[in-house]
This record gives structure tokens, C-alpha cells and sequence, in this order.
């Protein structure tokens, strides 16, 4: 009887060590590509890191099926919420713990200054899609490479258009007081006035600020306003559009003032604006309605997966993966590598666009910008602007 | 001229919107000496109530007002039955208070997963209808806001004036022992407080909805505002309560059309602070037993 029990013991026990060794030895025998991302899955901006997740679990999903050049994507998620302290935490504990090859992220720019030493100390690349602040690659960091056009390409292309093609010659900034919004506000401020427009005011406020009825009393009692440049996350941008019609100053409300916008809000906006998005001019990072095979292609599987539309923040988070996709088919397979893969890019074709890093690790390409203006069914219309 | 009185209207609504939400945590104070920090919560769900009972079961906007007071009301006493009372009854202050702070943080997650983080478009269909007059403007549903604060603080101030309840809830306030020697059961009227508390809450959370950016965050980013108003007040003093919400939302649109939207909180707690400094009693100075 105690043989017996012995027995079955030691045939569990080998049975269980061989189990063990097989599924290590499986493991052991895929090549991964480590990414780590940090994104926004609480507080403001949390609707970022929703739709980024979205984006780059279709993207792994689709290229783990045949894996890239024999490699397997894996994918772990942080919390950087938006906000530097818990990005930099974020940003520890991901680099610890899971030992990236690349990192993606962060949205929001305060978030994406204050990862960017712990990364760069780490020696890992760094690939962020959406965020704007011009310090992120001027001077320049070696391990960070952004996909977006910054604030100065972003600022002076809208304000450009706005003196040009709208006839704007006066404006009213309103921005969040982070260092993204103040600094794209601070590049139209210079553009717009350079060209001969007048800013007449330039109004910041905190991500606290709920109520904007009384911002917007200022601005119409500013007299003719032609623009609003508004740089701020999806929330308080609704509430703004909205105070800005019920005090008359925009087309909504029958005012003249076009609200001018950024690639920060989400697809949708108007749809919650309602009324009050009528003739708002905006930019998007991803046109739905592009042609081209790889876009159909992303729009007809996102929709499969997802029942829905992608929007332009799946879209760039989709970029972020296939670009990695990318240079790992060209050989590059650990941090050091990638990043020297993807300094060394100069004709990646993306969902939102092409991709060409120059010297500061900055994508030149503009072909990512598109302009809409709002009809009043709420749809866009494209605007052809660039 | 236009401006300025545009202005005050702005500033009258913002302030009775502070006031719903602080006459709440005033009361809770005035009867328990007790901060809720959960609160903010209530307000929240109250504002989520609100929502799901127009877009989910098509109600009207007026009805999801009673909806929230409603859900507030039910959380109230669901939240001292189950975790406040049993608390208080060791004896020890401490623990309840550290409980709101457990309670709001579990609310705030619950509603993170249930609701998602992206913000929701609450609109109330009185949004849209504008009333001007004399240059100035202000939509129906700030009329609501305005209406609907005053109707609350009468209300409220004829409960605790003329009603048994309210009379028994002021000698609990003043003297929770002999409250009980008189044949009051504190522990009901401890509960009541609770619920009359998270009720104007979410009521406050429902006319809030179109006005916040509607995410599990929302009641947090009032409610800072909501001690302050509070602690300038007087800590647990109705009237106080009520001028300090009122002053505090006129110094914010003064603040925003003189100084700029970025000086509001600066402004706003360094009166705060004097307040602390010069008249720690808040606004309306009186006994802290007197005040409920």
C-alpha cells in the first residue's frame, strides 16, 4: 500500500515536472519584443490610454498571429495617469519589473518630460505618439522619438490657415496651463501676430476649472473676435464650446467666432458638443476616409474587433505598434537596436500617415494633419488644408 | 455695466451650485463634528443617476433631479448603516473619518470600472435654451440651478426651524447625551443626518451633470471647494454656508474677467486663509453647538 502510494507519488511528481519543463521550454523558446507602455488609464485623459489600448491590441493581435521576423509582441500596461509624478512612478516600475525593449507613451506632455531622464537613463527607446510640447525633441534626446508633429509644426500651421484662409485678424487663446497648452498657444500667440493679427486675450486656466460660463463672458465682452484657438483634454474642451454658444461668441450661439482645435480631442466631440460644435475647425491625426489599402485595411479589422469606427488615437497607438513591427523586421531585436532602427527611419507608412525622423528624432512628415470643419448635421467635412 | 452684472449672474449660479453641494457636509459636520470625505461621491453618483435615468430609461431631466435625491438619500443610509455607524460606536472619532476616506476611494474606483473614465455628454435639454435680456444672457437650466438652491435652503431651513425632526436633530447637535436623555434616539437622527446629507448631494450631483465634465472624477474637483466654502462659513453653519457659496462664487467670475480664470484658487484660499486667521469662526460667528 505504501509502495503503491509512492508510486503514484513519484509518477505526480515527474508527471508535473515534466508538464513544468515543457511550458518553460515553450516559453523559453520565444523571442519576445518587450513594450511597455505608459498611458493615461485614469483621471482627465484617461479616454487616451482607452482608445491607445484599443489601437495597439488589434495591432499585436494581428502581428502575433505569424509573429515579426520570428519574434512575438508582448505587451504591459502602466497607469501614468496624465500627471508627471505618477507617470515617473509608472515609468520605474514598468522598466524594473518588466525590462522593456521600447517603451510607449505618454500622451499628455508634462507626463512625456518627466519619463523621458528615467528612460533615457535606462537606455531604452522611447515612442510617443501624442504629445505636442516642443521639449520633447528640441534640443533633442537620443532615446526619445515622437510620431506627432510638435507644438511649433502643429501652431504654425493652424495659425497660418487661420490669417490665410479664414481671414482671422483677431484671437483669443484659451488653453490648460500645462506645458503643452501654454506652449501651443504661445506658438499661434507668435505666428498669428507676426503675420499682422491681434491677440486679444490670453486666457489660461487649471484642469480644475468646470464652470467656463464666466471665461466666456470675458471673450464677449472682447468685442469681434474672428478665432479661438483652444488647446485643452476632451472634458473641459465640451464645456468650453458649450459656454462659448450660450454666451453668443460662436456660430453655435450665431455668433462669428470659429473655435479652432487640436489633434487633443478625441473623435466624437462634436457628436457631445451638439449644436454648440457648429462650424468648429479642427485637426485630426487620422483620416477615416483615407483610401489607401493598409488604412481600409485597419478600419475593416478595428471594426470587426471592436464594432465600431477607430478614432484617431487607436489610430496612432495601431502606428506605434507596426512601426516597432517595423524595425524589428529590419534586424533590430533589442533597446539599442530599435533605437537605432528607428533613428534610421525615413519612409514608414502609417494609419495616420508617414513617418521621417530627422535629427532630433521629430517626425517632419505633416501629412498626418488633417483639417475638419463642422457641419451643422455634426459631420465634417474635410477641408483639404494640407 | 453689462459685464459686471453678467457677471454677478454667473457668479449667483456657480455659488448656489457650491451651496447644494456644501449644505450637505456642513450638516454632517454641524450634527457629527465628522468631515465626509465621501461626499464628493455621492455627488458624482448622484450626477451618474441622473444620466442613466434620462439616456437609459428615456426619463425626463426634472424627474432624474428626484432620481439622484433619491439614490443620494439610499446611499446615505446604506453608508452609515453598514460602515459609519458601527464605526462610531467604538468610540473612537478617528475611525469614521478615516472610513469616508476608505468609502470614497472605493466609490471613486467602482464608478471608474463600472462607468469608464471617458467623459460623458450630460446635457440637460435646458442647456440650450438661452434667456437674454439687457446684453446679458443665462440659460434655463442656471435658472433651474438658482431655483432649485433657494427652494433647498427654504425647505431645509423649515425642516430645522418648525418641524419635530429638525428640532431633534438641533438638540442632538448641541448635546447628543442629554438629546438622549430627553427620549431622542441619536443614533436615528445621526442617520437621518446622513441621509438628508448624501440626499442634497446627489441632488446636487443631477444639477451639476450639465455643468461638471461628467467622469467618476467629477465631484472631486467641486469638492475642494466645497470645505473651503465650509470652513469660511463656519465650520457646520447653514447660513454661513450659504453666504460663504455665494461669495466664493462671485469672486471666481470677478476673478476670471479681472484677473484670469488662473488666479481663482489662489484667490479664493488665500481668503480662506484669512478667514482662518482673522475669523476662525467663519462668516457667521456662533456656537459651534448652535449652528445646525
Amino acid at each position: 500500500m505504501t509502495l503503491r502510494l509512492r508510486s503514484r507519488t513519484v509518477v505526480a511528481i515527474a508527471t508535473g515536472l515534466i508538464a513544468t519543463f515543457a511550458v518553460a521550454g515553450a516559453h523559453a523558446d520565444d523571442k519576445v519584443i518587450k513594450i511597455g507602455a505608459l498611458l493615461p488609464i485614469s483621471g482627465p485623459g484617461s479616454y487616451f490610454g482607452v482608445q491607445d489600448k484599443q489601437g495597439i491590441e488589434l495591432a499585436v493581435e494581428h502581428l502575433n498571429k505569424a509573429g515579426v521576423n520570428g519574434y512575438k509582441l508582448e505587451v504591459k500596461y502602466e497607469d501614468s495617469a496624465c500627471s508627471p509624478l505618477p507617470a515617473t512612478q509608472a515609468a520605474k516600475r514598468l522598466l524594473e519589473q518588466f525590462k522593456p525593449d521600447v517603451v510607449l507613451g505618454e500622451e499628455c506632455s508634462d507626463a512625456t518630460l518627466a519619463i523621458m531622464p528615467v528612460i533615457e537613463e535606462a537606455k531604452v527607446p522611447l515612442l510617443n505618439a501624442g504629445s505636442s510640447a516642443i521639449k520633447i525633441t528640441d534640443p533633442g534626446n537620443p532615446w526619445t522619438f515622437r510620431i506627432m508633429p510638435n507644438e511649433v509644426m502643429q501652431g504654425v500651421d493652424i495659425a497660418n490657415n487661420a490669417y490665410k484662409r479664414l481671414n482671422a485678424r483677431t484671437a483669443v487663446l484659451l488653453h490648460e496651463n500645462t506645458n503643452a497648452g501654454i506652449g501651443n498657444a504661445n506658438v499661434f500667440n507668435e505666428t498669428f501676430t507676426k503675420l499682422g493679427g491681434k491677440i486679444l486675450a490670453d486666457i489660461g486656466f487649471g484642469r480644475d476649472v468646470n464652470d467656463f460660463t464666466a471665461i466666456a463672458t470675458r471673450i464677449a465682452g472682447l468685442g469681434a473676435v474672428d478665432v479661438i484657438p483652444t488647446y485643452t483634454l476632451e472634458g473641459q474642451g465640451l464645456k468650453i464650446t458649450q459656454a462659448l454658444m450660450q454666451a453668443g461668441v460662436t456660430k453655435g450661439g450665431d455668433g462669428k467666432a470659429i473655435q479652432l482645435g487640436t489633434i487633443w480631442l478625441p473623435f466624437g466631440f462634436e457628436q457631445k458638443a451638439g449644436k454648440a460644435a457648429l462650424g468648429y475647425i479642427r485637426i485630426v491625426q487620422f483620416d477615416p476616409l483615407d483610401q489607401r489599402p493598409l488604412v481600409r485595411d485597419f478600419v475593416t479589422a478595428f471594426k470587426a474587433k471592436y464594432n465600431q469606427g477607430p478614432t484617431h488615437l487607436n489610430a496612432h497607438a495601431y502606428d506605434q505598434i507596426i512601426l516597432i513591427a517595423d524595425v524589428v523586421k529590419r534586424g533590430a531585436t533589442n533597446a539599442q537596436q530599435i533605437r537605432d532602427a528607428l533613428a534610421a527611419t525615413k519612409s514608414f507608412s502609417g494609419v495616420t500617415g508617414s513617418v521621417a525622423f530627422d535629427k532630433t528624432n521629430q517626425n517632419t512628415s505633416m501629412d498626418t494633419i488633417h483639417y475638419m470643419e463642422t457641419l451643422p448635421d455634426l459631420s465634417w467635412k474635410p477641408l483639404g488644408w494640407n | 455695466m453689462t459685464i459686471v452684472l453678467q457677471q454677478v449672474i454667473n457668479g449667483v449660479v456657480l455659488g448656489s451650485l457650491y451651496v447644494l453641494v456644501a449644505l450637505g457636509l456642513t450638516l454632517v459636520y454641524g450634527v457629527l463634528v465628522q468631515i465626509n470625505f465621501a461626499h464628493a461621491d455621492v455627488v458624482t453618483l448622484g450626477a451618474f443617476s441622473a444620466y442613466f435615468f434620462i439616456h437609459g430609461a428615456g426619463g425626463g431631466y426634472v424627474a432624474s433631479i428626484a432620481v439622484a435625491f433619491a439614490v443620494g438619500a439610499a446611499l446615505g443610509w446604506l453608508m452609515n448603516a453598514a460602515i459609519f455607524a458601527p464605526l462610531r460606536e467604538r468610540g473612537n472619532e478617528l475611525l469614521p473619518l478615516i472610513a469616508t476616506i476608505g468609502v470614497s476611494v472605493m466609490l471613486e474606483n467602482a464608478m471608474l470600472a463600472v462607468f469608464g473614465p471617458i467623459p460623458y455628454a450630460f446635457d440637460s435639454p435646458l442647456s440650450n435654451d438661452v434667456i437674454r435680456f439687457a446684453g446679458t444672457f443665462i440659460t434655463l437650466q442656471n435658472v433651474l440651478i438658482i431655483a432649485v438652491s433657494v427652494a433647498t435652503i427654504a425647505l431645509l431651513y423649515a425642516f430645522m426651524k418648525f418641524t419635530f425632526l429638525g428640532k431633534a436633530l438641533r438638540a442632538v447637535s448641541q448635546d447628543r447625551e442629554t438629546a438622549g436623555l430627553m427620549g431622542i434616539d441619536p443614533d436615528r437622527l445621526v442617520m437621518l443626518t446622513f441621509v438628508i446629507a448624501s440626499a442634497l448631494a446627489g441632488m446636487a450631483g443631477a444639477m451639476l451633470g450639465p455643468v461638471l465634465v461628467l467622469t467618476p472624477f467629477a465631484g472631486t474637483s467641486v469638492i475642494v471647494k466645497a470645505f473651503a466654502i465650509v470652513i469660511i462659513g463656519g465650520f457646520g453653519n447653514v447660513e454661513g454656508t450659504i453666504l460663504a457659496g455665494l461669495m466664493v462664487g462671485l469672486i471666481e467670475s470677478y476673478t476670471t474677467q479681472y484677473l484670469g480664470p488662473g488666479m481663482i484658487d489662489i484667490v479664493v484660499f488665500a481668503l480662506l486663509l484669512v478667514m482662518l486667521a482673522v475669523r476662525p469662526t467663519g462668516l457667521i460667528a456662533e456656537k459651534r453647538e448652535e449652528n445646525v
